[in-house]
């Protein structure tokens, strides 16, 4: 049985998921490790294609073929103590697991929720499937779940459908739906990215203040670093399959030890930055190029070609390095920074 | 300021669809100038009519009423053929990179095609000019040959500016050009925006939900809720004292990439409401923190404060409101 520190509810190390396509592989996540802390929430962030949601779908084990968890370990703490290596788990464990410990919402609560039936119903059966409580007892619980996120005149909400609700207030439907059996850890892929920034801060704030009430740990994805410092304790920067950066959400956004984490943070419009004295703009700086395909990766560091820093030294491939304690950088130049 | 200084002056602009239901007023007295060379941002929650109020100053949907002043001339008293001309000075990009190019055609005769349109160039001239356009949005020319499923957002994206710059016009209204993108594509786009208006004189409408993107490159920015201005004025003066509720609202509501930006963050109650039955007085009243019985009487007048500046609230000048807008 694998070890795992008192305080670590999740520990993904040296995940790699891979879609064999005919002759072709996309290595989407290839090299991934970050542990979960208890009641501690963990961005990962990055760009379109980064690997985001193929790690999240391979923690859920919700890989539809051919995506194939083809190396790593997927370690998880349950409620009653026992470690579980989730990559080698079986579907029928996997589904005691999904729900009741760990539990995802989505960018769209229509993947979730079913048109078809009423919320409170959905979230009622939820919690049978899990809980040998009584339809009335069940459908008390769904009210409380409503209420425990900020949904108006909940009584009268159990009985609507989906579509008959707002965006914001079908997302809070969606995280009710999700928390109702108490899972210990909560996978968010983008959350709030379809949402105006009003209601994108009354979900975050939601969630931070469930995190307090209930303790659990969060796994937040998502590719806005604003919403990264907005919630996260840790973050998690993939690009193009790999984590190229790990530390603080406060130490990476005052002190980047990867060149593409500070094009990153460089690119975001900031007028106190990008405007002269006068008020005229200045140009942006972007990472000149484009994201390579998870089929065709350059040789070595994957962001060499399109990195200010580039070195003879970067043609091999840098592993994960501690910069500095608490802080790693997939980076041979990480010194420089 | 001479009235010539003005490229295009939008009127009272309403635009009120009729359904079975009852009539959605998407866009309600809306009013505002974009002055020749400058960016003007419109910002607001989604369904709040940005696009709505887009398409109608290009007349590619017909207002239902108010005024359109461009280059002197009222656009919706011109019959269809008249507005030929006009429509030649003006263009529309659009938000998905996706959906918005024919994905059967090659890149040249997307862009093309709108050379074909208002008969500018044909044979040798027409191609010498798809190159000119596309070496001018960051592409190869040989790009021209191959179709919109073999380029990345970004370079959808420009293949888009390159079509509406195609005719050479005034002004473009950018509908959320930016929004599909990621940043490091985004910053790349938006140098390529203010290149065109530095090196061409391009005036643009640049609708955006992205707050600190149209602080950056907006001269001046219209704030929208329901169908309505809430605020607008330039940039630097909404940004450095936001004076509606509203607009404070959405600027404490922006994340921002600094976990140190300890900002007094005002979370709005509930959602916005149908435009099919937009609260009475003030529509933005029912989730104002500031709110009181006044609000639901009178429609607030969007006043002047300051040179351009102007705010549609009763309570603006109220201790609470001002001191909330320094806070941020
Ligand atoms: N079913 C699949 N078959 C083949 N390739 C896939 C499949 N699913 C994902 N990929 C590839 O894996 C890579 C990572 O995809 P993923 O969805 O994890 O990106 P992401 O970081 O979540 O991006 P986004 O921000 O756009 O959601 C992409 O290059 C994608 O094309
Ligand atoms: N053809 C139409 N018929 C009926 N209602 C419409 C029509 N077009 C738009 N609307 C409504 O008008 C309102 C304004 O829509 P509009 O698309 O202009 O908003 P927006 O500010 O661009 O939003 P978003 O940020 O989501 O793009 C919405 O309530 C919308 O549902
Ligand atoms: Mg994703
Ligand atoms: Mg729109």
């Amino acid at each position: 049985m694998s070890e795992l520190p008192a305080d670590i509810v999740l520990r993904v190390d040296r995940l790699r998921t891979h879609f064999e396509l005919g002759s072709r592989v996309a290595k989407s996540v290839d090299d991934v490790s970050f542990d979960v802390r208890r009641g501690e929430t963990v961005a990962v962030v990055g760009e379109s294609g980064s690997g985001k949601s193929v790690t999240s779908l391979s923690i859920m084990r919700l890989l539809a073929p051919p995506g194939r968890i083809v190396e790593g370990e997927i370690l998880y703490r349950t409620s009653d103590g026992r470690i579980l290596d989730i990559a080698t788990l079986s579907q029928k464990d996997m589904r005691r697991i999904r729900g009741r410990e760990i539990a995802m919402i989505f960018q769209e609560p229509m993947t979730s929720l079913n048109p078809l039936y009423t919320v409170g119903d959905q979230i009622i059966e939820m919690i049978r499937l899990h809980e040998p409580l009584s339809k009335l007892e069940a459908r008390k619980r769904a009210r409380q779940m409503l209420e425990l996120v900020e949904i108006p005149a909940a009584e009268r909400r159990l009985d609507e459908y989906p579509h008959q609700m707002s965006g914001g207030m079908r997302q809070r439907a969606m995280i009710a739906l999700a928390l109702s059996c108490n899972p210990k850890l909560l996978i968010a892929d983008e959350p709030t990215t379809a949402l105006d920034v009003t209601i994108q801060a009354q979900i975050l704030d939601l969630l931070r203040r469930l995190q307090a009430e209930i303790g659990m740990s969060i796994l937040f994805i998502t590719h806005n670093l604003g919403v990264v410092a907005d919630i996260a304790h840790d973050v998690v920067v993939m690009y193009a399959g790999r984590v190229v950066e790990q530390t603080s959400s406060e130490r990476l956004f005052e002190h980047q030890k990867h060149p593409y984490s500070r094009g990153l943070l460089a690119c975001i419009p900031d007028a106190s930055r990008d405007r002269g004295p006068s008020g005229e703009r200045l140009r942006l700086n972007p990472i000149p190029g484009n994201v390579p395909s998870v089929m065709a990766l350059p040789k070595g560091c994957s962001f060499a070609p399109r990195c200010p820093l580039r070195i003879a030294r970067c043609e091999e491939d840098p592993p994960l390095l501690v910069a500095e304690p608490h802080h790693l950088s997939r980076c041979w130049r990480h010194d420089d920074l | 300021m001479t009235a010539s200084d003005i490229l295009l002056r939008v009127e009272n602009l309403s635009k009120h669809f009729p359904t079975k239901t009852g009539s959605v007023k998407a866009v309600d007295g809306v009013t505002f100038d974009i002055k020749r060379g400058t960016i003007v941002g419109l910002v607001g929650e989604s369904g709040s009519g940005k696009t709505t109020a887009g398409r109608c100053t290009l007349r590619l949907i017909e207002p239902s009423g108010g005024r359109l002043i461009f280059d002197g001339k009222d656009l919706l008293s011109l019959s269809e053929r008249e507005m030929r001309s006009y429509r030649r000075r003006m263009q529309i990009v659009f938000q998905d990179p996706y959906s918005s190019l024919n994905p059967r055609m090659r890149v040249e005769d997307i862009i093309g095609e709108a050379i074909d349109t208002h008969n500018l160039a044909r044979g040798a001239a027409k191609r010498e000019r798809i190159a000119e356009l596309l070496t001018r949005v960051g592409l190869d020319p040989e790009h021209g040959r191959r179709y919109p499923h073999e380029f990345s957002g970004g370079q959808r994206q420009r293949i888009g500016i390159a079509r509406a710059l195609a005719v050479e016009p005034e002004f473009i209204v950018a509908d959320e050009p930016v929004s599909a993108l990621d940043v490091s594509v985004q910053a790349q786009v938006l140098n390529l925006i203010q290149d065109l208006q530095q090196s061409y004189g391009l005036t643009m409408l640049f609708i955006a939900h992205d707050l600190s993107v149209v602080e950056y490159l907006c001269d001046e920015v219209v704030v929208m809720y329901l169908g309505r201005v809430m605020e607008r004025g330039p940039s630097r003066s909404v940004y450095a004292m936001p004076r509606h509720p509203y607009t404070q609202a959405l600027l404490s509501a922006a994340p921002v990439p600094n976990p140190k930006a300890h900002r007094q963050r005002v979370i709005l109650q509930g959602d916005i409401p149908s435009p099919m039955n937009p609260p009475s007085g003030c529509v933005f009243r029912t989730r104002c923190p500031y709110a009181i019985d006044a609000c639901a009487e009178v429609v607030p007048p969007l006043d002047p404060i300051a040179p351009d500046h102007h705010v549609a609230c009763i309570r603006r000048d109220d201790p609470v409101v001002l001191s909330q807008g320094k806070r941020l």
